[in-house]
């Protein structure tokens, strides 16, 4: 037994093969014996529907955000979400970092500066916040 | 600086001041009186510059905020990697590094069918699901007999239009590098398709050639060999058949 997204794949796929055997005989019917396999076919595409239907209180916590269908439903690889997604990120990440990078110098050069010009009431202000 | 009003006796206002004192203030030289939305925040100011300069007060000033604990250290912020903290690098590396196929068919290469186009074109596209959910919540039940008489087909090839479907994928590698030449409207999809065709037929076509060109150079060599055969005197077993021409 694999996970459960596992089991849900497998079914998923053996659904899918089922129903291409379904419209490879549909395709060119041919009546003698064929009408029984088709039937049975048909049978088995109900059995998978109830395995699959089986299955999802198992993945119920599995969380797609909606962006991604927008990429399935373009024909695009699912892949290229969680890339960009990264990609955001990081660049994100860089910014932010940037920022603070920023103001941490601007502090600095502010409080030195201060220091030059009004250096009792710097300390006063230090004393004040506790960091000597 | 402060107006507090010539109602106020100055009685109440001592011993008000006293209640407030600076030395019970636990802000230290700050006027408790003045009261403040913000405890950290001081007075804000505008000040204007030019022919009349003023200074208006006009709300709370965040000079004196409180320090934040130990900045850097309790709270995660942007400054950190915040790839390495929580432990992506490995799929970073992997997206980044490689480039990533674009189309949905390498993402999901055993699905039979063409997958690679727009969902909405088909009416198979998954926001149409969450849309309008289809109808859910009824046990699935195996077909009956007679139900499954209502499956009873035809004999013989399915009708031309609903043939298209069953046109196999097209292979990547084949139309990759034609992909710039389709500027006409037409998808890669149907051009590919169409392209590959027509390439195999072509390809045919050609072999075919060959397979003549061979056929006929074989002809003409078994005919010179028994031309060979009847002149020469070292294959008497072989009966001289009058020709007709």
């Amino acid at each position: 037994m694999g996970s459960p997204l596992e089991n849900l794949e497998t079914n998923l796929e053996m659904f899918i093969e089922n129903v291409r055997q379904v419209r490879i005989i549909v395709s060119d019917f041919q009546p003698q014996g064929q009408q029984n396999v088709l039937n049975q076919k048909i049978q088995g595409i109900v059995t998978g529907l109830q395995e699959i239907d089986k299955l999802k209180n198992q993945v119920q916590d599995v969380h797609v955000p909606f962006e991604v269908f927008d990429y399935i439903d373009q024909g695009k690889n699912p892949q290229l979400y969680t890339k960009d997604c990264i990609e955001k990120a990081l660049t994100k990440n860089e910014e932010v970092k940037g920022k603070i990078d920023s103001y941490r110098k601007f502090k600095t050069n502010m409080l030195l500066e201060l220091q030059k010009t009004f250096p009792t009431e710097l300390n006063m202000y230090r004393a004040l916040r506790g960091d000597d | 600086m402060i107006n507090y009003g010539n109602m106020m006796h100055a009685d109440q206002f001592r011993s008000k001041v006293e209640t407030y004192s600076p030395k019970s203030s636990p802000r230290g030289a700050r006027s408790p009186v003045v009261s403040r939305q913000d405890s950290s925040g001081t007075l804000k100011t505008t000040i204007s510059l030019g022919k009349n300069p003023s200074i208006v007060h006009s709300g709370p000033f965040y000079l004196m905020k409180e320090p934040p604990v130990v900045l850097g250290e309790s709270e995660l912020t942007g400054a950190t990697n915040l790839m390495n903290y929580y432990g992506l690098e490995h799929s970073y590396s992997k997206f980044s590094g490689k480039k990533v196929k674009e189309q949905l068919s390498s993402f999901l290469p055993s699905l039979p069918g063409v997958i690679d186009g727009p969902g909405q074109s088909d009416n198979s596209s998954l926001r149409s699901i969450i849309e309008k959910p289809p109808i859910v919540g009824k046990e699935l039940l195996p077909l009956t007999s007679v139900q499954l008489a209502g499956f009873r087909l035809h004999p013989g090839p399915l009708p031309e239009h609903y043939r298209y479907l069953n046109t196999a994928p097209a292979r990547k590698h084949k139309n990759k590098h034609k992909k710039h030449k389709h500027k006409d409207g037409t998808t890669p999809q149907e051009t590919s398709l169409m392209d590959t065709s027509l390439d195999t037929h072509e390809k045919k076509h050609k072999k075919q050639k060959r397979h003549e060109d061979d056929k006929e150079r074989k002809k003409r060599k078994k005919e010179k060999k028994r031309k060979k055969q009847r002149h020469s005197p070292e294959h008497p077993g072989m009966p001289l058949q009058p020709t007709m021409f």
